[in-house]
C-alpha cells in the first residue's frame, strides 16, 4: 500500500530512460548535412512542436554554415596547400569552430528546454551525424518504483 | 586488425617514393641546377614536399568512418527491419542498405569496407598503397597526391633524361646509373599513375566515386549527387573538412534530468485525471504526512496565473456541478458532469492554458490545498499513463476510462470532491472527436467512439485501469498497428524514407517497387541474409513470425510462392507459407498486385548469382 511508504527516498521523484527517439538525416537535397524537421510522434506529449522544429532548424542552419563552400573555405583550402597541411595543427577550422558552437547550442536546449521536459538531446557528432537522438525519460514519481539516475551526462557514449 | 601483409604496398610505395626522389635530388639534380637551371631542384623539391604531404594525409585521416550505431538504435530491428530502404535524393529514388556490422541504414554513398570493417562516408574505394580508405574526408588528398606524383615523375624523368643525354659516354658511371634506375623507376609507374589520375579527373568531373562508378550505379540514371563539373571540383578541393566521428569527446557539464516534467499545453489539457482509486486513497495521506513536498525547479510566474485562473474556472464550474449531481449513482454522476461538459466548444477548452501541473503543488502551497492534492495525484497517475501508453491516441482512450473509475472511486467529502472535480472538469479538455461534444454519451461508451477501433480492447477493461497490467506485447501490437497510420503521409511522398521501426510488410515492397528505373542487382549475400533471417527468427519471440515476415516478404507478393522455389532455401519457402496464413490484419495496407511478384522474383533470381561487389 502506497501509505505505508514513507520514506523520502520513495516520495522523492526520480526519472529514468524511457525511450529514445531518432531525427534522421534528410537527403533531398544530397549529402548536405541537414535532418528532418518532421515531428515524431513519440515527443506529441512530450514537448511542443514548435520548440522542437525550432530546435532542428537552428541545427540545420548551423550545419549549413558550417559546410558552407565560399571564401572562407577556399582561403583555409589554399592555406593548407601552401603550409604543407602543417595549418591544421595550428589553427581551428571553420567546421571545428561550427561545431562548438552547435554543442554549445545544444547544450543550452538541453538546459533550458529539453531538460525540463525529461528529454535530452545528444549531440549528432557523436553518432556520425546520422541520427539526432533524443532520450525520453520518464518520472516514476513516489510510486515505490524503481529509482534511476536523475542524473545524466551529455557527454559521448 | 589488419594483416601484416596489408602494410607491404603502403611500405614499398613510401620507399619507392623517398628512395627514388632521394637520390635524383642527391645525384641529379646538382648539375641540373648548374647546367639547366638553378630553379628547376626547387621545382622539383617543392612537388615532392606536396607529394609527401598528400600522400601521408591520404595514409593517416580518417575517411570518415562512421562509428557503429548503438544498440538503442536499431533495438530490435536488426531482424526485422527490411534490408532497403529508399530515400529520395534530388528527385532520384537512391536506395540506402542496412549495414549488418554497423547497425544502421548506410546514409547514401556510404560503403561498408571490408578491409577496415567499418562505414566510410562517400566511400571512393580502399586504396592498399596508403592502406588505407578513401572517403569523404581524405578524398581530396588522394586526388591531389595523384596528381602531384604524376607531376613529380614527369620532372623526375625529365631532369633524368636531360642528364643522361648529357653524359652518354660513362654510363655505368655512378651518377649515370643511378640516374638510369630512377628514371626507369619513374617510367615504370607512370603509366598507372597517369591512368589514374586520368580516371579520378573524370569522376572528380562528373561528381562521381571510384565505387559507384565500378558498380555502375548511375549508368542508366542520373547522379542526384552531381552539381555541375566546376561546382564538383569545388566540392572535392575546397569543401570544409568534415570532423571525424570517431573521436573521443570531451567531458560536458552534467546536466540533471530531474522530475516532475513540463507538459506541453496541448497534452496537459488531456491528461489531469487521477487514474488509480488505490493511489488516490492513500496517497493524500502519503502527502499529508511528508510535508513540504520536494521542490520541483522554478515555476514560471506566467504559467502560475493562468493555472490559477484555470483553477478557480474548474473549482467554480465543478462546486455547481457538484450540487446537483451529489447525491447521484457514481455511474450517473459520471454522465451528468461529463455531459454538460462536453458542450462547451473544443477550442475554448484547448485555449485555456493548463500550465505544469506538477509544479503546483509545491508553488502554490498555500492557495487550494485540494487541488493541490489533485494535482499530486494526477502527477502520479499521469507518469503511470505516460510510461504505458505513450501514444497519443491510447491516452485519449484511457483518459476518459479514468475519469470514469475516478468518478466511482468518490468518497463523498468534499475534499475528495474538489479533488475529482476538476478532474473532472479537465476531462472535458480532451481533444476528443467533435461529434463527441454533442454530450449524451457516457464515459464507458467515449473512448469506444473517440478511438478506432484498434483501442476498443484497452477501453473494455474494468476500472480502474491497471497501466502496468497491460501487456508489452499488447503495447507494441498497438504500436505496429498505429504506424501503418503514421506512415501513411510520408508514403503519399514520392520518397519512401521510415524509421527502422516500420513493420508494416507491403512498404518494403512499395519501396522496392519505387526503386530506381533499371532494376538494381539483387545481391546474393541479401538472399543470404534473408534465408539465415528466416532460419535464425523461428527460436525468437512471438513476434518472430511477423518479424521474418518483414524481410522474407521483401521480394515477393501474396500468393505466389512458386516463383521462388528456385531461387530460396526450403526453410525459406516454409516461413512464407507461414506468412501467408497470417491474419490479414497484420496487414493494415493494401498490398501490391501479384503483378510485381515475377518480375521480383525475375529480378531476384538472376541477382542471386551476382555477389556484392562491396570492397
Amino acid at each position: 500500500m502506497a501509505t505505508e511508504f514513507h520514506n523520502l527516498q520513495e516520495l522523492r521523484h526520480s526519472a529514468s530512460l524511457a525511450n529514445k527517439v531518432f531525427i534522421q538525416r534528410d537527403y533531398t537535397d544530397g549529402t548536405v548535412c541537414k535532418f528532418q524537421t518532421k515531428f515524431p510522434s513519440e515527443l506529441d506529449s512530450r514537448i511542443e512542436r514548435t520548440l522542437f522544429e525550432d530546435t532542428v532548424k537552428t541545427l540545420n542552419n548551423y550545419y549549413a554554415e558550417a559546410e558552407k563552400i565560399g571564401g572562407q573555405s577556399y582561403l583555409e583550402g589554399c592555406l593548407a596547400c601552401l603550409t604543407v597541411y602543417l595549418i591544421f595543427l595550428c589553427i581551428e577550422t571553420r567546421y571545428e569552430k561550427v561545431l562548438k558552437k552547435i554543442s554549445w547550442y545544444i547544450q543550452e536546449q538541453n538546459e533550458k528546454v529539453y531538460a525540463p521536459r525529461g528529454l535530452l538531446i545528444t549531440d549528432p557528432i557523436e553518432r556520425g551525424m546520422r541520427v539526432i537522438e533524443i532520450s525520453v525519460y520518464e518520472d516514476h514519481g513516489s510510486s515505490g518504483s524503481s529509482s534511476g539516475s536523475s542524473t545524466t551526462s551529455s557527454s559521448g557514449r | 586488425m589488419r594483416r601484416s601483409s596489408a602494410y607491404i604496398p603502403v611500405s614499398t610505395a613510401a620507399a619507392l617514393l623517398v628512395t627514388s626522389s632521394t637520390l635524383f635530388f642527391v645525384f641529379t639534380c646538382p648539375w641540373l641546377a648548374v647546367n639547366v637551371s638553378p630553379v628547376f631542384p626547387p621545382c622539383v623539391g617543392i612537388v615532392f614536399l606536396f607529394v609527401m604531404a598528400n600522400f601521408i594525409m591520404a595514409t593517416f585521416m580518417d575517411a570518415g568512418v562512421f562509428p557503429r550505431a548503438n544498440e538503442d538504435e536499431d533495438k530490435d530491428e536488426d531482424f526485422r527491419a527490411p534490408l532497403y530502404k529508399n530515400v529520395e535524393v534530388r528527385g532520384v529514388q537512391v536506395r540506402m542498405k542496412w549495414c549488418a556490422s554497423c547497425h544502421f541504414y548506410r546514409p547514401p554513398r556510404c560503403s561498408h569496407c571490408s578491409v577496415c570493417d567499418h562505414c566510410v562516408e562517400d566511400f571512393d574505394h580502399h586504396c592498399p598503397w596508403v592502406n588505407n580508405c578513401i572517403g569523404r574526408r581524405n578524398y581530396r588528398f588522394f586526388f591531389l597526391f595523384l596528381l602531384s606524383l604524376t607531376l613529380h615523375m614527369v620532372g623526375v624523368f625529365s631532369g633524368g633524361l636531360l642528364y643522361v643525354l648529357d653524359h652518354p659516354e660513362n654510363l655505368w658511371e655512378l651518377h649515370n646509373a643511378v640516374t638510369l634506375v630512377v628514371m626507369s623507376v619513374s617510367a615504370l609507374f607512370f603509366i598507372p599513375v597517369l591512368g589514374l589520375s586520368c580516371f579520378h579527373l573524370v569522376l572528380v568531373a562528373r561528381g562521381r566515386t571510384t565505387n559507384e562508378q565500378v558498380t555502375g550505379k548511375f549508368q542508366g540514371g542520373v547522379n542526384p549527387f552531381t552539381r555541375g563539373c566546376c561546382q564538383n571540383v569545388q566540392f572535392v578541393l575546397f569543401s570544409p573538412i568534415t570532423p571525424r566521428y570517431t573521436e573521443k569527446l570531451s567531458e560536458r557539464l552534467p546536466l540533471h534530468i530531474q522530475p516532475p516534467f513540463h507538459q506541453p499545453e496541448s497534452h496537459k489539457l488531456s491528461q489531469t485525471l487521477p487514474i488509480k482509486s488505490l493511489e488516490e486513497v492513500d496517497a493524500p495521506d502519503s502527502k499529508g504526512l511528508t510535508c513540504p513536498p520536494p521542490l520541483p525547479p522554478k515555476p514560471d510566474p506566467v504559467l502560475l496565473k493562468n493555472h490559477l485562473a484555470a483553477l478557480e474556472e474548474s473549482l467554480l464550474q465543478s462546486r455547481a456541478l457538484m450540487l446537483s449531481g451529489h447525491s447521484m449513482n457514481p455511474l450517473q454522476t459520471s454522465e451528468s458532469p461529463t455531459k454538460v461538459l462536453y458542450q462547451v466548444p473544443r477550442d475554448q477548452m484547448v485555449s485555456r492554458i493548463s500550465p505544469l501541473v506538477p509544479q503546483e503543488h509545491a508553488s502554490e502551497p498555500s492557495l487550494l490545498q485540494p487541488e493541490n492534492h489533485a494535482i499530486a495525484l494526477t502527477l502520479n497517475s499521469r507518469s503511470l499513463s505516460l510510461k504505458h501508453s505513450s501514444r497519443r491516441g491510447s491516452q485519449r482512450a484511457e483518459i476518459p476510462h479514468a475519469s470514469q473509475s475516478v468518478l466511482s472511486g468518490r468518497t463523498g467529502s468534499l475534499s475528495y470532491d474538489s479533488l475529482l472535480h476538476p478532474a473532472g472538469v479537465q476531462a472535458a479538455f480532451l481533444p476528443m472527436d467533435p461529434g463527441l461534444s454533442h454530450g449524451c454519451v457516457d464515459v464507458q461508451r467515449l473512448p469506444a467512439r473517440n478511438c478506432s477501433p484498434v483501442f476498443m480492447h484497452i477501453n473494455r477493461e474494468p476500472s480502474p485501469v491497471r497501466y502496468d497490467s497491460l501487456p508489452k506485447p499488447l503495447m507494441s501490437s498497438i504500436q505496429e498497428r498505429r504506424e501503418p497510420d503514421d506512415k501513411d503521409k510520408p508514403l503519399q511522398d514520392s520518397g519512401i524514407y521510415d524509421t527502422p521501426s516500420r513493420r508494416s510488410l507491403p512498404q518494403d515492397l512499395r519501396g522496392l517497387s519505387s526503386s530506381r528505373g533499371p532494376t538494381p542487382p539483387a545481391y546474393g549475400s541479401r538472399e543470404f541474409l534473408l534465408s539465415s533471417a528466416a532460419y535464425g527468427y523461428g527460436s525468437r519471440s512471438h513476434l518472430s513470425s511477423s518479424s521474418s515476415s518483414s524481410l522474407t516478404r521483401a521480394p515477393r507478393t501474396t500468393g505466389s510462392p512458386l516463383h521462388f522455389n528456385r531461387s530460396l532455401s526450403p526453410s525459406i519457402y516454409q516461413s512464407l507459407d507461414r506468412q501467408s496464413q497470417l491474419p490479414p490484419s497484420t496487414l493494415p495496407a493494401p498490398l501490391p498486385t501479384s503483378s510485381y511478384g515475377p518480375q521480383k522474383a525475375l529480378a531476384y533470381t538472376r541477382g542471386g548469382e551476382r555477389p556484392e561487389p562491396e570492397l
